[in-house]
């Protein structure tokens, strides 16, 4: 798949999608996160690694208001959304996918991935009661992006099952789906590849190449499989104890003392 | 075996149970979208007709008007519920959320005494309360249009839950984190939920306060409600419909036959038969979803 000019003319002075300062998120005494700065830049796949418990999906959760930050600040192409509700933060372009899926099991492969296009739906009760004349058309261009979607992601034969009897995997694809069919400006994927064989891997990190190179979007990826980081993330942020221990080029940081410490040398399983 | 008379029995117990399905549609509305029983469901049914007679008997406005307008007043009600009472506790555990209905029932209760006093009050729709006759069966024309009107909600909710809102609504109730992370508003939502339910209160209000008067005991309902809700599913109208039909029919044709033999009262015994066995055997009801519980 090539890409295109406009992710691979990638400028690094370009006003950051995401930028997060000096994030800490505490629960009781418990400090999850603390002092975290992180910037993700148009079409740039940014990693975010660290060992169970580290605080990357606490940060997740404080970048998309689900648990808002206790201090720092959060915005999205330069608007302060810090602490700004989950529903809210979504309709501003930020789609995300959850460490343990956050599916609509009782419903459909593609009902759940049309409500991914919620945000561009008007649910006014004059359109839905004057649905021939008024929503009509809004209805075919939001069937349109869910078909592309679909094709992309090879869920066609599966599109009226039920999503609450698929394999794992494919739950992971349709969660996916679902947060591209918002076309987002920045998508945040928590552990996308967690439970797959090497052949899903290999797969999920094509639909993520690609759907950076059709559709321009910024990736926040959070992954265990430092092949993975290594293999499509531009730069990526490592985290222990809630804290920053490297940050920079993939290769580089795999190879930071302290992010093997935390990986493999440390005291703490 | 009087053949006529079972049939008789047999519809008005239709008919009484169709009665039971529109008290019980609010409570599968609000479920549905909080996974919570709405314990004020009784309370909500009471004060929607104390409502209607607020604003026709004594403030002397026509039946027509009044119903809808009460409507209104209880959709923003309903709304106010969500909005002052149940966002504080949006992720707390379910049993807090139904310990909050059962406060808010007995709430309810304490308010429409202190305004209203506890004497019975008469709704006076106009119904006539002349029998109709089908053949040899008389049929009472009030339960006659209550189970038209629990009919039409029960097929207006239906059609809503095609439309946007309601796939909306259908969201929330399957999972929060989801519904957040798309961009729906759960929190809207239950207020939404908790409105139709109070507006659904208004009609079972005005049919049960013609047939027993308007008065604290309305707030009762909920216990046959609550039955047909989790014979039904707890999630499913259709179900909180089946079920309603069917426990009508049963507490009628089987009180029949009891009463003579345990000298009356078996009615009540009944309804807990059918709730009791119903959590025992089948916990996620006729129609309900099987991650349902007991509740």
């Amino acid at each position: 798949m090539m890409i295109n000019n406009k992710t691979a003319g990638l400028q690094l002075g370009d006003e950051p999608i995401l930028r997060c300062t000096g994030i800490e998120r505490r629960f009781g005494g418990v400090v999850a996160v603390t002092g975290v700065n992180l910037e993700v830049k148009p079409g740039e796949i940014f990693g975010l690694v660290g060992p169970n418990g580290s605080g990357k999906t606490t940060l997740t959760n404080a970048i998309t208001g689900f648990y808002p930050p206790n201090e720092g600040a959060v915005r999205l192409s330069g608007k302060d959304i810090t602490g700004t509700a989950p529903h809210k933060v979504a309709k501003l372009g930020v789609a995300r996918t959850f460490q343990n899926l956050a599916l609509f099991n009782g419903m459909s492969v593609l009902d759940n991935i049309l409500l991914g296009r919620h945000i561009h739906m008007n649910p006014g009760v004059l359109r839905t009661a004057f649905y021939w004349w008024a929503a009509r058309p809004e209805e075919i261009e939001n069937r349109k992006v869910v078909e592309e979607v679909i094709e992309f992601l090879q869920l066609e034969s599966i599109r009226h099952e039920l999503v609450d009897g698929l394999p794992i995997g494919l739950k992971k694809r349709v969660e996916l789906a679902r947060a591209l069919v918002a076309e987002p400006q920045m998508l945040i994927l928590d552990e996308p590849m967690a439970g797959m064989n090497q052949e899903e891997k290999g797969y999920m990190c094509r639909f993520i190449l690609d759907a950076r190179a059709e559709r321009g979007v910024s990736v926040l990826l959070i992954e265990h499989h430092m092949d993975v980081i290594t293999g499509i993330c531009d730069r990526m942020l490592a985290l222990n104890y809630g804290e920053m221990i490297a940050s920079g080029i993939p290769k580089e940081v795999v190879k930071d003392p302290r992010v093997i410490e935390a990986y493999i040398g440390g005291s703490h399983g | 075996m009087d053949w006529v008379f079972l049939s008789e029995l047999a519809i008005n117990g239709v008919l009484t149970g169709l009665l039971y399905s529109l008290f019980a549609i609010g409570l599968v509305l609000i479920y549905k979208a909080s996974s919570v029983p709405n314990l004020a469901q009784g309370g909500l049914t009471m004060v929607g007709a104390y409502v209607v007679l607020a604003l026709s008997h004594d403030a002397g406005l026509p039946l027509w008007l009044a119903i809808p307008l009460a409507a209104l007043i209880m959709f923003g009600l309903g709304f106010g519920i969500e909005r002052v009472a149940l966002r504080r506790l949006a992720g707390r555990p379910v049993v807090m959320i139904l310990m909050l209905t059962l406060g808010l029932d007995i709430f309810l209760r304490g308010t429409t005494l202190a305004i209203w006093g506890g004497t019975s009050r008469s709704m006076e729709l106009g119904v006539s309360y002349d029998p109709l006759f089908l053949g040899d069966i008389f049929i009472s024309r009030i339960h006659l249009v209550g189970a038209g009107v629990a009919l039409a909600l029960f097929v207006a909710f239906m059609l809503f839950f095609r439309t946007r809102t309601g796939i909306k609504l259908r969201a929330i109730a399957d999972d929060y984190m989801a519904s957040w992370s798309v961009g729906i508003s759960v929190e809207r939502g239950v207020g939404l939920s908790w409105a139709l339910a109070s507006v659904v209160a208004v009609a079972a209000g005005v049919i049960w306060g013609e047939i027993q008067g308007v008065d604290q005991a309305l707030s009762l309902l909920l216990l046959k409600g609550l039955t047909v809700a989790v014979l039904g599913g707890l999630d499913s109208i259709l179900g909180a419909v089946i079920a309603g039909i069917i426990l009508g029919v049963v507490e009628n044709v089987g009180a029949d036959f009891l009463d003579p033999l345990v000298g009356g009262g078996s009615r009540e015994l009944i309804v807990a038969a059918v709730l009791i066995l119903t959590v025992m055997i089948r916990p996620h009801g006729l129609f309900g979803r099987h991650d349902i519980e007991r509740v």
